[in-house]
C-alpha cells in the first residue's frame, strides 16, 4: 500500500518563502484536493514532490525510500506521476508515441511492441483511439490533456499529482476526466488534484489540503475544511474564484 | 507492397547503385565504360563525407534538438588524433633510448618521439636512434592507420563526452554559443600549436593504404581513388545503419521527447543527462571518424576546416535536405556537395559572363534563405512524409466515424 510522507517542508527563492513548514502524509488510495489562492505555493510544492525543484529543507519518503533527493526520473520511477498545469504534450510525436515514452522508460529491456495493446486500450478508455497515428500537435487542448492522463497510466505510478485537470475543458471531457480519475483512483492509485473549480474539488475529493501563503492552513474532510475559519478568512469566503 | 518493404527496396537499390559506381570509373580497365574520372571519384569521397556529418548532426540537432555549433570541431579532433598518432609514435623491436619508449609485450617498445627533447623537426630522435643506439635490423613501423582512425574516433566520443556534459543546462542561444567558442579556441589551439600540429602550414598524414591494396584482383597505389571510396562509403553506410537502428529504437523515441519538452520528459521517467550526453558521444564519435578518414584521404589537415563557413556548410545541407530525417539530411549533402562542384562551370548570357565559382555560393545562401522561410522541414523530409503519413487522415476520420 502506498505511504508518502512529506515532512516540514521548506521552499525559498531568493528572499521569498513559498513553502513554511509543509507536512503531511497519504496513506493507501486516498483522494485529496489542494487549493488555495495563486501564488499559495501549490505549484512548487507539486514540483517538490516530483523531483523538479529540490526543498529548502526538509524530507519526502515514498514507501519508506527517501525520494526529495532523487531526480525527477527516479521519482517517477519510483512511482509518482504528474501532470502540468499547461499541457506539455510531446507535440510532434504521434499519439502513441507519446504513450510509449513513460512505458519504455520505465522497462530497460521493453520493447514497442510489448506495449502497444496496453496503448490502444489506455486511448479507448480515454476515447481518442482515433486519433493514435496522428501527431499530438494535432489534436485540440482538451484531447492533449487526455493525452496526459493517458501517459500516466502508461506509467502506472501510485500516486498521480494532476495540476488544474478541469481548467478550459469542455464539460463533455470534463466528463471524461471526472471518470478517470474516479476509476483509476478505485483501482487502488492515490491522487492529488489542484484545481481552482470549488464545485468538482469538494464533490470529488475526500480529504482537503489548504495553503496560503506557503502554509497549509487547513487539511481534513471537505465539508468540515469548508466551515473552518481561517480558511475562510484566507480563501474561500473572500474570493469565489 | 507495404511501405516498410518499399523503403528496404529502394534503400537496396541505392547501395547497389553506390557500390557499383566505381565500375564506370576510369581507373577500373575494361570492366565498364569510362564514364567517370578521378575528378568525380573524388567528389564522391567528400560527398559522403558530408553525408556522415549532415546526417550525424541532423541526429544532434533535428532529432534531440541539441543545437550545436560544435560537430565540425568533434571532426577535427577525429582527424588531428589520428595525424598526430602517426607524426609521434612509432613501434620498434629495440629501445630507442633517445626518445620515451614503453615497452609493450612481445619485445616490441612503444615509442614516442619529441618527448624527451632529443632531436630537431629536420632529424627526429627516432632518425638519429637509427643511426646511433638501435641495433642494425631493428624495426620501425607506423601505427596501423585504421588503428590510428579507431583512436580519433574514440577521442571524438571523448570530447563528446565532456562537452555534452558541460552544456547539460545550456538551450538554444546559450548552446550555440558555447560550442561555437568550443570550435573557435579549438582552431586558435591548432593554430598556435606550431611544433605539435604544424598551425596554419598544415599536418601531414599517411594516405589511407600506404602500400597500396588489392581489390577485384588489381593492384591499387596509394594515391588511386577506388579504395578509399569504398573505405568512406562502407563509414557511411555503416553510420546510417546504427543510426537507423538507434531512431527506431528507446534511443530515438528518447531524444525526440527531450527536444520537445524536457521536464516533461523527466516527469515521465526518461534519465534526460544520459540521453543528452549520450546523443552528443555518439554523434561526436561518427564526426572523428569521418574526420579521421577523410584526413588521411586527403593527406593533410589544418586548422581551417574548423572555419565558421564550414561548419554551416554542414548545417546548410542538413536544413535543405531536412532536418529531421537522417536520409533527408544525408541525401541533401551529397546532392550539394556535387550541385556545389557542377554550379562551377561558368554562364554567359550575351556579353556578361557570370563567375560562378564566386556567384555558387550566393545562389547556395539563397537557397537557404528560401528553404528556411518556405519550408522549414527541408525539400526531402516533407516528400518522405507525405510518403510516410499516406492515409492516416482517412484513418483517423474512418475510425472516429466507426466508434460514433
Amino acid at each position: 500500500m502506498l505511504k508518502l510522507n512529506v515532512n516540514n517542508i521548506c521552499k525559498n527563492f531568493g528572499g521569498l518563502q513559498v513553502l513554511k513548514d509543509v507536512s503531511f502524509s497519504v496513506a493507501g488510495p486516498e483522494l485529496i484536493g489542494l487549493i488555495g489562492p495563486n501564488g499559495a505555493g501549490k505549484t512548487t510544492l507539486t514540483n517538490i514532490l516530483d523531483g523538479a525543484l529540490k526543498p529548502s529543507s526538509g524530507t519526502v519518503y515514498m514507501n519508506g525510500e527517501r525520494i526529495d533527493t532523487r531526480p525527477a526520473y527516479g521519482v517517477a520511477r519510483a512511482g509518482l506521476g504528474r501532470t502540468f498545469q499547461v499541457t506539455r504534450a510531446f507535440r510532434r510525436m504521434t499519439v502513441l508515441e507519446n504513450l510509449l515514452i513513460p512505458a519504455m522508460a520505465m522497462r530497460a529491456t521493453a520493447r514497442k511492441r510489448d506495449f502497444e495493446q496496453k496503448a490502444q486500450e489506455v486511448l479507448e478508455f480515454l476515447t481518442i483511439a482515433h486519433l493514435r497515428n496522428e501527431y499530438a500537435r494535432a489534436l485540440s487542448g482538451g484531447q492533449q490533456k487526455l493525452l496526459e492522463l493517458g501517459r500516466l497510466l502508461m506509467l502506472d505510478p501510485n500516486m498521480i499529482i494532476l495540476d488544474e485537470p478541469f481548467a478550459g475543458v469542455h464539460p463533455r471531457l470534463m466528463e471524461v476526466i471526472y471518470r478517470y480519475i474516479t476509476e483509476v483512483n478505485a483501482q487502488g492509485k492515490a491522487f492529488i488534484i489542484i484545481s481552482h473549480d470549488m464545485d468538482t474539488i469538494f464533490t470529488l475529493s475526500r480529504r482537503l489540503l489548504v495553503l496560503n501563503y506557503g502554509d497549509l492552513i487547513a487539511d481534513g474532510d471537505p465539508q468540515i475544511v469548508r466551515e473552518d475559519p481561517t480558511v475562510k478568512a484566507a480563501y474561500l469566503g473572500e474570493d469565489e474564484e | 507492397m507495404s511501405r516498410a518493404v518499399l523503403y528496404r527496396v529502394a534503400g537496396l537499390v541505392a547501395v547497389v547503385i553506390l557500390l557499383a559506381l566505381p565500375l564506370a570509373s576510369a581507373e577500373l580497365d575494361g570492366l565498364g565504360p569510362l564514364v567517370f574520372n578521378s575528378y568525380f571519384m573524388h567528389l564522391a569521397i567528400t560527398a559522403f563525407f558530408y553525408a556522415i556529418l549532415a546526417s550525424s548532426w541532423s541526429l544532434l540537432a533535428g532529432y534531440a534538438g541539441q543545437f550545436s555549433f560544435g560537430h565540425m570541431a568533434f571532426m577535427a579532433i577525429g582527424g588531428y588524433t589520428t595525424g598526430l598518432i602517426g607524426k609521434f609514435i612509432r613501434f620498434t623491436t629495440a629501445p630507442t633510448e633517445l626518445c620515451a619508449d614503453i615497452p609493450l609485450p612481445g619485445n616490441w617498445w612503444l615509442v614516442i618521439l619529441n618527448a624527451r627533447r632529443v632531436g630537431t623537426i629536420d632529424e627526429t630522435c627516432i632518425d638519429m636512434a637509427k643511426t646511433q643506439t638501435l641495433p642494425s635490423g631493428a624495426l620501425i613501423i607506423f601505427p596501423p592507420v585504421w588503428a590510428s582512425i579507431a583512436m580519433g574516433l574514440v577521442m571524438g566520443a571523448t570530447f563528446g563526452l565532456l562537452v555534452g556534459w558541460l552544456v547539460l543546462r545550456l538551450r538554444s542561444a546559450y548552446l550555440a554559443l558555447f560550442t561555437i567558442g568550443f570550435s573557435e579556441i579549438l582552431r586558435a589551439a591548432l593554430s598556435a600549436e606550431i611544433p605539435i600540429t604544424e598551425g596554419q602550414s598544415g599536418l601531414e598524414l599517411l594516405p589511407l593504404f600506404p602500400s597500396g591494396i588489392n581489390l577485384f584482383g588489381q593492384t591499387f597505389s596509394d594515391t588511386s581513388k577506388i579504395p578509399p571510396y569504398y573505405a568512406m562509403l562502407l563509414l557511411f553506410l555503416l553510420v546510417m545503419l546504427l543510426m537507423t537502428w538507434l531512431a527506431s529504437s528507446r534511443f530515438g523515441l528518447f531524444i525526440r521527447a527531450i527536444r520537445e519538452d524536457e521536464e516533461a520528459a523527466a516527469a515521465l521517467g526518461v534519465n534526460i543527462v544520459r540521453y543528452k550526453v549520450l546523443v552528443f558521444v555518439i554523434t561526436s564519435a561518427l564526426a572523428a571518424a569521418a574526420g579521421a578518414l577523410q584526413a588521411h584521404y586527403i593527406g593533410i589537415i589544418t586548422p581551417n576546416i574548423l572555419i565558421i563557413l564550414q561548419m554551416s556548410l554542414v548545417i546548410a545541407m542538413a536544413v535543405i535536405g531536412g532536418l529531421e530525417n537522417i536520409y533527408a539530411a544525408s541525401v541533401g549533402a551529397l546532392v550539394i556537395t556535387f550541385a556545389l562542384e557542377l554550379l562551377r562551370t561558368n554562364i554567359a548570357i550575351g556579353p556578361i559572363r557570370i563567375d560562378m565559382s564566386l556567384w555558387r555560393l550566393v545562389f547556395f545562401g539563397l537557397l537557404l534563405m528560401l528553404t528556411l522561410r518556405f519550408q522549414r522541414n527541408g525539400l526531402l523530409f516533407p516528400l518522405l512524409e507525405r510518403l510516410n503519413r499516406a492515409g492516416i487522415a482517412e484513418e483517423t476520420v474512418a475510425m472516429r466515424d466507426a466508434s460514433n
